[in-house]
């Protein structure tokens, strides 16, 4: 009788032992820590990540002629902008890395690193171009005044799936990017312009495979009210990698 | 005695990493965004055109073999394509669910239209059939949740072309996965094509779909209708082909738009970035874009619609552009 009351305690107990390690909190042991973003992850997104180029591969491996830009919603603004793409100019002007911010750069055919700078901070390295980005979790509004950048700054957050409902369900999600104060730049290396307006909008899924391999996913969402005749909606995606071997940064190139 | 069973029975069952709540609703329709690949899902692809794939030396052949007389004959005009050809075409999708008298969704539906079969996705726990039991057009779906994504196995499917109007094959040993994400109204589409004949690794190809309730559906016709379209060929037996080595657009690519053969005929190394660095020094972009320079498909359904814009949004160049591009 002990021992089947021993078996009824533990079969009830269990479950919150077990899920109180989800939140990576005791209970009735030390002081809790408080949940960071980086410990309160649904997903793991850091590691090393190549793009695969399957699609738009003349527009996204090579560089394609000028005036050449199907499949974008573009202003007739910005189509007059994009046959006078002059790289050898934007060189010359020290506007080398304008397809490298963050709406070109990420089609472009990279690799990627991420990892954790701090407790809030996941910061995203391109070896295309050489180009770091950091997504900020929390509410750190910009700074005031603070300068466009190729980058620009982004606030993360993420999604926790059935919006984290479920005692004891597995944690899983993905994460949710807005970046603005962009530097205008290019969305395609020929010149395809994006003005300081764009809300660039990134969702991140992470899918395995039964075999153990892994996908990144980012859905994007180029919104520019100057260029754009409708927001730009496309998803790329990335396998991951098991180590940097093959991570080969390269500066910026403009003409190539 | 029974009263502490079935306590411990219910406790058991409310604790269990059961992600309950983490599904969404894939009922609806969705328009297909044409923001990427925008030439081979209106127009079509141009002939020789393997881009973005990596194709194995024998699915390299066969789709050499190929001409687009080929989908012109009667008895093929109206062939089903593949299950997961909906990332290559026009159309936009309607999804709906099949329930139980509880409620409980035991499939989700694909409407098909006149060129595809319905796609049903079991999510009743069935069993895959045997590969040597019937494959079809629409081929043989299950799914199940993993938190809010909804990943798919299709197999037992047929032999078709894998993208279209180009001639690029998947045998019906391919075997797919695929991962549905919703982000707002954003349905974001992830398939992962293995087949051990035709490729040399798995091909994957991302999409998004939006939410649109007023999309009706498909937005096809549903009856495919069947033309003389080639008289020429008509009682004939001929079936159109180019012989191995025969094909004239083989090079198309690479003489026309400056394409690396190898990438044109679809080598699996031109899909990662090293490939890039290879080519640098031998590589020059066309002097100018001819054809279906700013097409983009846009609330009006029109292919090549680009309104106010004023580049060649078509498939024919203006004379004074074409002879433009001649020039080298």
């Amino acid at each position: 009788m002990v021992r089947k009351g021993l078996l009824l305690a533990a079969v009830i107990v269990l479950p919150f032992v077990l899920s109180s390690g989800m939140s990576a909190q005791g209970r009735g042991g030390a002081p809790a820590a408080p949940a960071t973003p980086r410990t309160a992850a649904p997903v793991d997104l850091t590691g090393y990540w190549v793009a695969i180029i399957s699609e738009d591969w003349r527009w996204r491996m090579i560089t394609p002629a000028r005036g050449d830009f199907p499949s974008i919603p573009m202003t007739l603004e910005a189509q007059k902008l994009a046959e006078a793409w002059d790289p050898a100019k934007d060189e010359a002007a020290g506007e080398g890395c304008r397809a490298y911010g963050a709406p070109g750069l990420m089609r472009g055919p990279t690799r990627l690193h991420i990892s954790w700078q701090d407790d809030t901070t996941l910061k995203l390295e391109s070896d295309y171009g050489m180009q770091t980005r950091l997504f900020k979790f929390g509410n750190a509004a910009a700074p005031a005044n603070a300068p466009r950048t190729w980058q620009g700054l982004s606030t993360a957050q993420w999604i926790v799936a059935g919006g984290g409902r479920g005692r004891g369900a597995q944690r899983s999600g993905s994460m949710k990017t807005v970046t603005t104060n962009l530097r205008p730049g290019y969305l395609r290396k020929n010149g395809v312009p994006y003005s300081a307006n764009t809300v660039y909008t990134e969702y991140w899924d992470v899918n395995t495979e039964d075999n153990g391999d892994k996908y990144l996913v980012v859905t994007n969402v180029v919104n520019d009210p100057t260029y754009l005749q409708a927001p730009w909606m496309t998803a790329i995606h990335f396998k991951k990698e098991p180590d940097g071997t093959k991570f080969d940064p390269t500066p910026c190139d403009a003409k190539f | 005695m029974r009263f502490f069973r079935g306590v411990a029975l219910a406790g058991a069952l409310c604790f269990m990493n059961v992600p309950a709540f983490a599904q969404f609703d894939l009922n609806g329709s969705y328009t297909n965004r044409m923001f990427e690949d925008y030439i081979e899902r209106g127009p079509g692809s141009d002939l020789g055109d393997y881009t973005g794939m990596p194709l194995s030396d024998e699915g390299r052949a066969k789709a050499l073999l190929y001409t687009s007389n080929i989908p012109s004959e009667i008895e093929r005009q109206c062939l089903a394509q593949s299950p997961w050809v909906l990332q290559y075409r026009p159309l936009g999708m309607r999804i709906w669910s099949e329930e139980d008298d509880n409620g409980r969704v035991l499939a989700w539906i694909i409407g098909g239209d006149y060129l595809r079969d319905n796609l049903t996705i079991w999510m009743d726990g069935r069993p895959h059939p045997s590969p040597n039991a019937q494959h079809s057009p629409g081929g043989f779906s299950t799914g199940k949740w993993e938190g809010d994504t909804l990943t798919v196995k299709t197999t037992n499917v047929k032999t078709q072309w894998i993208r279209r109007g180009v001639g690029i094959p998947g045998s019906d040993q391919s075997k797919f996965t695929i991962h549905f994400s919703m982000h707002d109204d954003l349905l974001t589409v992830l398939t992962i094509q293995e087949d051990s004949i035709y490729l040399t690794e798995p091909h994957v190809v991302s999409r998004v779909f939006q939410k649109d309730a007023r999309f009706g559906g498909a937005g096809g016709r549903v009856i495919c209708n069947t033309a003389n379209e080639l008289p020429r060929l008509e009682d004939t037996g001929i079936v159109p082909h180019y012989l191995p080595g025969q094909n004239p657009e083989a090079d198309h690519m690479t003489r026309d738009l400056n394409v690396p053969h190898e990438a044109a005929m679809g080598f699996a190394k031109t899909l990662y970035p090293e490939y890039r660095k290879t080519i640098k020094g031998s590589y020059a972009a066309p002097t100018a874009c001819t054809r279906y320079c700013c097409g983009w498909i846009e609330r009006q359904g029109l292919p090549g619609a680009a309104p106010g814009l004023t580049c060649i949004d078509g498939g024919q160049a203006p004379p004074a552009k074409r002879s433009q591009a001649t020039e080298k």
